[in-house]
């Protein structure tokens, strides 16, 4: 028996793949096109890969200092923002399926989602807990940031996103704090938008505009949902992309200058 | 690098005038229509309609008041008071952050942050900075007292209405 009469199981007469071999490394060819580098990286280089081709991680640095990974340097503040703000997202998207921002369902929609809706009040209170846990970590991971000195150059652009972030953050909390349209919500925006109105030159028109008319009523509702869920999410969603990039770009978190 | 160095034929001085030319018309397109988009949606964003209540709307007639009654219209915010055969409308609205007065025997009180006013809705204590607004009061044709909320009236400027 001749060599060449030896045929590898998947190979056609020719020793091309032929369509069993393609089956055969279908898998293999699928894994690939969806990942970049291998399942467990066995060295540093491809450790380092397998970060810089995952869409997730890609924000990552390849390399980072040691001593920014630690907890205390950061407590983490800025992450359990962000994550944070995921839950309020997905919990968001999920309260959006019931509720309606008109004055007369809005009240009874919030008291379906507590007794009428599967897992509402967990929902509910979770977006709740989270929009006022959001609030407290931004203005911590303020803090640190400031107190750790890392609002300095050359990080000052950055630090200018998380005060607008800050700012958005507050916004988003104000818009939300209306739409269950009971009489602590209905009051609060009464208040808040006529503190609005004390500022200078421009304080009646903005709270005109914010109100969409001179009183709280439907109108103010609609405006508050809509940026509430799709303007004031979109932009900060935006920044925040815009904040992360930005880290990588100013060299990683702040550190000590080396001696 | 310039142009130059990359395409010694083509790149003259009068093409990279020309190059430089395009871009500024380019950027200043760009920020001129990005500027006129976002005063046109600040326009946008302030309505012509409102779907709040009226400004002016109608109390009754005259002969429906005793004297020295105060009758509060809680959607309108507004409290009308007769003295003799004279009429006014008063706001019930805070002049500190816009919660909604209550009527008590000396005048008015806030509930919000505790101003206080009197009968005339003149300041007496807490925050507020100034006195309630005063609405002038109007008889319509058909007899009905008409309060305008746009037009503001000195305090104590009654309506005389003759029976």
């Amino acid at each position: 028996m001749s060599m060449d009469k030896v045929q590898i199981p998947w190979t056609d007469s020719d020793g091309k793949p032929g369509f069993w071999g393609a089956l055969h490394s279908l898998p293999r060819r699928v894994y690939h096109s969806v990942f970049r580098s291998r399942p467990i990286p066995a060295n540093d280089l491809e450790r380092s890969q397998a970060v810089a081709a995952n869409f997730f991680f890609h924000l990552h640095s390849a390399k980072v200092q040691e001593r920014t990974l630690r907890f205390k340097t950061t407590l983490g503040l800025g992450l359990l923002s962000l994550y944070t703000f995921v839950i309020l997202v997905v919990t968001g998207i999920l309260l959006m399926f019931y509720y309606v921002p008109t004055p007369v369902e809005a009240y009874d929609r919030m008291l379906d989602l507590r007794g009428a809706v599967f897992f509402g009040t967990f929902l509910r209170n979770l977006h709740r807990w989270s929009a006022h846990a959001m609030v407290g970590l931004v203005f911590l991971h303020l803090m640190r940031v400031f107190l750790t000195g890392a609002h300095k150059a050359p990080r000052e652009f950055n630090w200018m996103v998380g005060i607008v972030l800050f700012l958005l953050t507050l916004l988003l909390s104000f818009t939300g704090y209306l739409l269950p349209w009971d009489q602590l919500a209905f009051w609060a925006i009464v208040v808040g938008t006529s503190i609005a109105s004390y500022a200078p030159v421009v304080g009646d028109e903005l709270r005109y505009v914010l109100l969409g008319g001179d009183s709280v009523g439907a109108e103010a509702l609609l405006r508050f949902y809509v940026l509430h869920v799709a303007v004031l999410p979109v932009v900060l969603t935006t920044l925040i992309g815009l904040h992360f990039w930005r880290i990588r770009k100013d060299g990683g978190l702040a550190k000590p200058r080396e001696k | 690098m310039t142009t130059a160095n990359l395409n010694p034929e083509r790149a003259t001085e009068a093409v990279e005038g020309r190059r430089t030319f395009i871009s500024w018309i380019t950027a200043g397109a760009l920020v001129l229509s990005a500027g006129l988009m976002g005063i046109f949606n600040l326009i946008f964003l302030r309505p012509r309609v409102t779907y709040g209540p009226p400004s002016k709307f109608r109390v009754g007639k005259p002969d429906g008041y005793s004297s020295g009654a105060e009758v509060v219209f809680p959607a309108a915010r507004v409290v009308v008071r007769r003295r003799g055969d004279e009429f006014a409308a008063i706001s019930l609205v805070c002049t500190h952050l816009g919660c909604v007065v209550n009527p008590t025997d000396s005048g008015f009180d806030c509930p919000c942050h505790g101003s206080k006013y009197d009968s005339a809705g003149n300041v007496v204590a807490g925050p507020a900075p100034k006195r309630l607004s005063w609405y002038r009061i109007a008889q319509a044709p058909n007899g009905e007292l008409e309060v305008d909320k746009r037009k503001e009236v000195d305090s104590g400027t009654y309506l005389e209405v003759k029976a």
